[in-house]
């Protein structure tokens, strides 16, 4: 991986150049200030990044905001960023999240915990390109796709760009980590599924799927934004959202209100074909009182419980006919 | 105090070391002068300006202390840091009043720094090795 490392301390900068040139197959770019980091980023003697380690607190532009700006760019759209933080950072790790941060490093380092979180990445990059692969060869390649770019996978938790308060999967899981006991009081995650998104994702080539679940994740986004939240695509068409606000969503209420914008929201396929997606909404779990594994597995009985009443919609729906029939 | 260096974490560390302490005396001149700013310091802006600069300087300090094997002056550099942003968060920020216990720890951070600085023993140059600012 090529690694791009900004920290205003040279000696954080030399400490980073010297631990990843201990780990094999990788480069340490720095730079001293955000500034220079964007100068760098559109020098096209320097190349691409794969990787960016932003220091949190810098004078005059600091880290959150200079992951937005990289995150700005088409380019690093997706490209992972580490944030350097120290404890006393940590009232500002939400914030790096909602800029696009996909997890943090604490200062001083340990090498073994650096080490780890740099595999991390580095497995996290490869997999990016592999997706990225796909659903770019689908794009141009279509409609004779080969098997080998059959696209996007209907679970594979797709990175959304330029949703507001939308961050990658691995992010979400790695800030609900993070969350501190005082937070986990207020927090609450819950998810909304995309209903029969196994057929939206076998009619639709792999470009227009994922056009498909950006505008459901924006139309969600809008639904949200009277509160305090982030939320990640989980994967088969189902959304994970977490509030640290001590907010208690109303999800029927929620729902119907995000399937009424959807009917409002004009969307196509690219025959012009309307498109008319719907989603269920699972349990609101609250966080309280939970740590660790524990958290993730909240997470996981949140998403697990929007996919639930996906299926119980569909099965309500076969079954309408029936109703008060007996054998 | 007694400074105590701890080995060294990896290989080529060194040099780093050796770049941190050269930096250390310029950076607790840094700290000194924006404390007694502060202390001196007149109004609310003047003290609150210079304990921010203050903190920023510990900032980096407690951020790489740790890494290079001087661990327990990273950890008094975070605590002097963390009591600073304490005031510049609490309800006395809006006064021109500079705590005289703040003042105490940062004085006894200055002092460790001293030690660290006196005791630490520079290691002879070999070829390769990053050059002290």
């Amino acid at each position: 991986m090529k690694i791009l490392a900004v920290d205003d301390d040279p000696i954080i900068l030399e400490l980073l150049t010297q631990f990843v040139s201990a780990l094999e197959g990788h480069t340490v770019v720095t730079a001293e200030s955000a500034m220079e980091a964007l100068e760098r980023l559109k020098d096209p003697a320097v190349g691409e990044f794969d990787c960016f380690l932003l220091d949190i607190q810098m004078p005059k532009m600091d880290g959150i905001t200079l992951a937005g700006r990289i995150r700005e760019t088409v380019r690093y759209a997706d490209t992972p960023i580490l944030m350097l933080t120290a404890m006393s950072d940590k009232r500002y790790i939400d914030a790096a999240f909602a800029a696009g941060a996909t997890d943090y490093v604490t200062k001083p380092f340990d090498p073994l915990e650096l080490k780890a979180r740099i595999n991390l990445v580095d497995g996290l990059v490869k997999a990016r390109q592999a997706r990225t692969r796909k659903i770019f060869a689908t794009k141009t390649l279509s409609p004779q796709v080969t098997p080998l770019e059959k696209g996007v996978e209907l679970h594979e938790p797709i990175s959304i760009f330029d949703v507001e308060n939308v961050i990658d999967f691995t992010a979400m899981e790695n800030y609900v980590q993070q969350l501190s006991r005082g937070s986990l009081f207020g927090s609450t995650c819950f998810a909304f599924s995309i209903r029969e998104v196994g057929q939206f994702h076998g009619s639709l080539s792999s470009f227009e799927f994922y056009s498909l679940i950006s505008d459901v994740a924006e139309v969600i986004s809008d639904a949200l934004s009277d509160h305090q939240y982030l939320m990640a695509y989980a994967g088969n068409g189902t959304f994970v959202c977490v509030t640290e606000s001590g907010w208690r969503p109303e999800m029927t209420r929620l729902m119907d209100g995000i399937n009424l914008s959807l009917a409002r929201t004009e969307l196509f396929d690219n025959n012009g074909a309307s498109l008319k997606p719907r989603v269920s909404a699972g349990e609101a779990v609250r966080l309280i009182w939970k740590s660790g594994q524990s958290i993730l597995d909240a997470l996981g009985h949140a998403h697990a419980s929007a996919e639930k009443a996906c299926k119980d919609f569909e099965n309500a729906q076969n079954d309408f006919w029936y109703l008060g029939r007996s054998a | 105090m007694t400074m105590m260096h701890n080995p060294p974490l990896m290989p080529g560390i060194e040099a780093i070391q050796h770049r941190f302490v050269t930096l250390l005396e310029e950076r607790q001149g840094i700290i000194a002068q924006h404390a007694l700013n502060a202390w001196e310091g007149e109004t609310v802006e003047q003290v609150n300006s210079n304990l921010a600069s203050a903190q920023a300087t510990l900032h980096q300090i407690a951020g790489s202390a740790g890494s290079l094997g001087f661990g327990e002056l990273g950890t008094c550099a975070r605590n002097c840091e963390i009591e600073i942003i304490a005031h510049l968060d609490g309800p006395d920020a809006d006064l021109a009043i500079c705590p005289g216990e703040l003042m105490h720890h940062l004085d006894l951070f200055i002092s460790d720094c001293r030690t660290l600085i006196d005791t630490y023993d520079m290691p002879v140059a070999q070829p390769g090795m990053a050059t002290a600012v």
